[in-house]
């Protein structure tokens, strides 16, 4: 980039020239200082937010919830019926800044299921942490429910016309989580084994 | 609640200068009652700074992909969106 | 009117692009940001609906431009800055 572009790029920011990362990270500390002088917020405190959710999120979670509904039939009815009720099982919740409640979709013979939010970036981030940068991507966001099978196929899966898609858009308070299709040849397989077999793209549909 | 599983509704086709969470590509959309879900405030209300936003019930409705797109849908692909109660209607028998 | 963050069936955005082994976060301060977001919400200065409205109300000039956590960072400070929080930005 120029130097006479870089001077525009920074036009609207008050701060010297950097990197973007470096002029954020300044405007970031300048926030959150500003909030402490105030008596607001805590620097300490952010941290401790960000560790404690670090901890608890993470796609292990989903790991485990798949492989249990994998080699429970009946947990995988309640996972189906009441997603909320199953994960608490499992000591797990959506824990959130708002009210928000889990949805498992199961992948079958009869249709695979791919999860977007068209409108933001929602995502069981309280359970998987935070969502990949494509997820958010406008590219993404938009694509996806117009031809959801072609951005299937980018990512490797390819579904056969008399198989249905079904689309699940997170315009509200609900969040999604796939329910892959069992490996095959995995009837002796333990559950520590099954959550190897569980990738977090597969728990948003992009993956098998 | 105004809806059961299986009715048909028809997605709201106004488009506020809110927050507001019919995306586009839904308005004035019919679909099918999928799921009835609790109620929850409505997020209109709620980011505009209501004290007291409407509880309304949610509902996954489901639209078929022809529906939607009029022109070039992909084949045998179903849409779903949880929506609130007061972004629906009834849809018209004749529709 | 629908604002810039309902691209449902838009087109022009170009490929979706991946990144291997991508991190959860690409910077310190775009963590920082994102529990500081969830920390102000926690202590009820404002509620997810309104910092979804702000971050859809940045500058349609400007709004494609910033990066994911970028909006975020704007979406904060709108909202305490027009709550009185804090003041406005000014040059340093």
């Amino acid at each position: 980039m120029s130097d006479h572009e870089h001077d525009h790029m920074e036009h609207d920011h008050p701060h010297d020239h950097g990197s973007p990362a470096v002029v954020m990270t300044a405007r970031v500390n300048a926030l959150i200082g500003a909030l402490e002088s105030r008596g607001i917020v805590q620097d300490a405190e952010v941290t401790a937010v960000l560790e404690r959710f670090l901890a608890a999120a993470g796609p292990s979670n989903g790991a485990r919830i798949v492989a249990r509904a994998w080699a429970d039939p009946a947990y995988r009815g309640l996972l189906l019926d009441d997603a909320n009720a199953a994960i608490a099982q499992l000591g797990l919740d959506m824990s959130h800044w708002a009210p928000v409640s889990l949805r498992v979709v199961e992948n079958t013979q009869r249709a695979h299921n791919i999860v977007v939010c068209t409108l933001c970036s929602c995502y069981p981030i309280a359970l998987l942490g935070p969502a990949p940068q494509w997820y958010k991507s406008e590219a993404y966001r938009s694509r996806v429910v117009r031809e959801p099978r072609a951005v299937l196929h980018e990512f490797g899966i390819t579904v056969p016309d008399d198989r249905e898609v079904r689309v699940w858009d997170s315009t509200a308070e609900l969040r999604y989580l796939v329910l892959p299709q069992r490996p095959p040849h995995s009837d002796d397989w333990d559950e520590a084994r099954l959550m190897q077999a569980v990738t977090r793209d597969a728990l948003i549909g992009v993956a098998l | 609640m105004r809806f059961a599983v299986g009715d048909a509704v028809r997605t709201s086709g106004r488009d506020p200068d809110h927050h507001y969470r019919v995306p586009r590509y839904l308005r004035g959309k019919r679909g099918r009652i999928e799921a009835v879900h609790a109620a929850f405030p409505l997020a209109d209300a709620r980011a505009a700074g209501d004290p007291s936003p409407p509880v309304e019930t949610l509902y996954t409705v489901a639209f078929a992909g022809g529906e939607v797109w009029a022109e070039g849908a992909e084949p045998n692909t179903v849409y779903h969106a949880e929506l609130w109660e007061s972004y629906l209607v009834p849809a018209d028998a004749a529709s | 009117m629908s604002r810039l963050n309902d691209v449902g069936g838009l087109t022009g955005f170009g490929p979706i692009e991946r990144e291997p082994d991508e991190p959860l976060f690409h910077s310190e301060w775009e963590a920082r940001v994102f529990a500081l977001n969830r920390l102000l919400m926690a202590k009820g200065l404002y509620n997810l609906d309104e910092f979804r409205d702000a971050v859809e109300r940045i500058d349609p000039a400007r709004y494609y431009g910033l990066s994911y956590y970028e909006r975020w960072f704007e979406g904060v400070r709108t909202l305490l800055t027009e709550r009185g929080l804090v003041p406005p930005e000014t040059a340093a």
